[in-house]
């Protein structure tokens, strides 16, 4: 299972290195941002799946999974807990 | 180039068996097909029988669930024989991929089976007549009906390869203004389908003008969710699109040196081989030189995406775009060592000149594929001056 403060750490490091800040707050929306390209959304998904072991699917696309940091990696703990997202 | 070294034993075995099989089932037939612009049925069903349109399914949806290298070996080889021939395969990957990913339980059940037996054909539909690269700003729509709870859909695609042979189709369109992908088959109502002849290449390619005009959708039909096609949908199936368009282009790279090569090696002009020539030498030398890069770009691209890294869509996208820039290059400078039997409609490399270009349309223009390529690597500099550390590239 994936621990919720690893998890956060792990998709804060990706996510500041994808859109090239340091300041983004945890909770900052990231598409609101406008900092982020058209290859984001998946490259985002594909390091999450790699990362954590878990597949994303079309149940998992709602907007609040990974709208930011602090969602994308509660719902990482989620899916890996089994819990539908 | 000994390929040996980035490939497996049995991968260079099934490389094998593509090349026997382009040799015998397209490449005599390429320039009939040409000219009749129109792929046989029959021709279509032995990509089927050979399991070939399931490369990519995987193997408890009837496919081969080939790995992703192995996929673009055969894209390559078939690519070396008919790049209109190999959009076909290109197309289904797409589709497959697509409904592989986000589609639901129901519709892979559905519709992954035929797909990867060939008993049916999918096309993707997402440029329309205003609009191919700027798909923001797609104008066809799907509106909800209350009464049915499904959708209807209105408006028009073009350029849809497979369109005039599909069974079903993946459309994208706008529902209260969020990109939604759904799965259209053919003889939904209001459903029309108005051939498209006469392209620069990849004229046996099937290509298609569709309009829908309130065509029902079934809910069930729905792709993933409304928001997310042209961020997650759309990407997944132009993965498959751009590594397979690579790949063909590389086929067709192959095809302009191994004809170029073996003409000036017969062809006498003053008294001397055409390849005794240093300036022939020269466009022989950047042919080949540039296969041998395509190749190494096209191989990593399909590693990547094997290994399921976040950068695969950035390496199929250098891929891509430097394969098909390569493809026009080596196709040009092989009509030019031909002469004037490289400019009759019977000979290959007249037809490869053709097809080449469409390889810089297809999949996303070379100038979309810079737009977002040179962002990237900008981007990554100014990351790596962040974290001071040397600059590694991609
Ligand atoms: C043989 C063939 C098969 C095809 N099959 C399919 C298919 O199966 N499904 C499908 O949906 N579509 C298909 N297409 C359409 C193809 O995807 C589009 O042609 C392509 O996306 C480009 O769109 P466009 O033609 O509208 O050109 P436009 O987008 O209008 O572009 C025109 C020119 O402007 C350049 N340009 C556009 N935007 C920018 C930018 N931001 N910066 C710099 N330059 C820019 C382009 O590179 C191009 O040179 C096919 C096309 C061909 C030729």
């Amino acid at each position: 299972m994936n621990d919720s403060k690893n998890v956060k750490d792990i998709v804060r490091n990706f996510i500041n290195n994808s859109i090239n800040i340091d300041a983004l707050g945890d909770d900052e929306d990231l598409f609101e941002t406008g900092l982020i390209n058209s290859l984001f959304a998946v490259q985002l998904m594909t390091f999450v799946e790699r990362k954590f072991g878990v597949e994303i699917g079309g149940d998992d696309l709602h907007i609040d999974n990974f709208k930011s940091v602090s969602a994308t990696a509660a719902f990482v703990v989620r899916k890996s807990s089994g819990q539908v997202a | 180039m000994n390929m040996d070294i980035f490939l497996t034993a049995e991968q260079i075995k099934r490389h094998a068996e593509f090349q026997d099989f382009a040799a015998s089932n397209v490449e005599p037939f390429a320039y009939k097909w040409d000219r009749a612009q129109q792929i046989p049925d029959s021709a279509v069903s032995q990509l089927g029988a050979a399991g070939y349109l399931g490369a990519n399914i995987p193997c408890e949806f009837g496919g081969r669930g080939w790995d992703v290298v192995t996929f673009g070996l055969l894209h390559e080889a078939l690519g070396r024989s008919d790049s209109a021939f190999t959009g076909i395969l290109t197309v289904q990957s797409m589709i497959s991929a697509a409904l592989l990913k986000w589609g639901t339980a129901e519709q892979r059940g559905k519709w992954l089976g035929p797909l990867a037996k060939g008993e049916i054909i999918g096309a993707f539909a997402l440029t329309e007549p205003g609009t191919g690269s700027d798909l923001q700003s797609m104008a066809t729509e799907f509106r909800r009906n209350d009464r049915t709870g499904g959708l209807v859909l209105n408006g028009e695609k073009k350029w849809i390869s497979n369109g005039q042979k599909a069974g079903v189709f993946l459309v994208f369109g706008m529902l209260d203004r969020q990109p939604l992908a759904c799965l259209v088959p053919r003889e939904s109502d209001g459903f029309e389908i108005e051939p498209i002849d006469n392209m620069l290449g990849f004229r046996a390619a099937g290509l298609a003008r569709l309009r829908f005009h309130e065509v029902p959708i079934p809910a069930t039909n729905i792709v993933g969710k409304p928001g997310f096609a042209l961020s997650h949908i759309a990407p997944i199936g132009l993965q498959y699109g751009r590594i397979s368009t690579a790949c063909s282009a590389l086929g067709l790279l192959r095809a302009c040196f191994e004809e170029s090569t073996r003409y000036a090696a017969s062809r006498k002009v003053s008294g001397q081989n055409l390849g005794d020539i240093g300036m022939i030498q020269s466009l022989i030398a950047n042919m080949g030189t540039n296969l041998e890069a395509a190749k190494l770009l096209c191989w990593n691209a399909c590693r990547a995406e094997d290994d399921h890294l976040p950068e695969t869509f950035t390496t199929s996208m250098i891929a891509k775009y430097f394969a098909s820039r390569a493809a026009v290059q080596a196709a040009s400078d092989a009509v030019q060592i031909h002469g004037a039997s490289g400019c009759h409609e019977s000979s290959p490399v007249a037809r490869f000149y053709r097809g080449a270009k469409i390889t810089e349309i297809i999949e996303g223009t070379t100038q979309v594929h810079e737009f977002i390529l040179g962002k990237t690597f900008v981007h990554n500099a100014i990351g790596d001056q962040r974290r001071q550390r040397p600059n590694p590239g991609v």
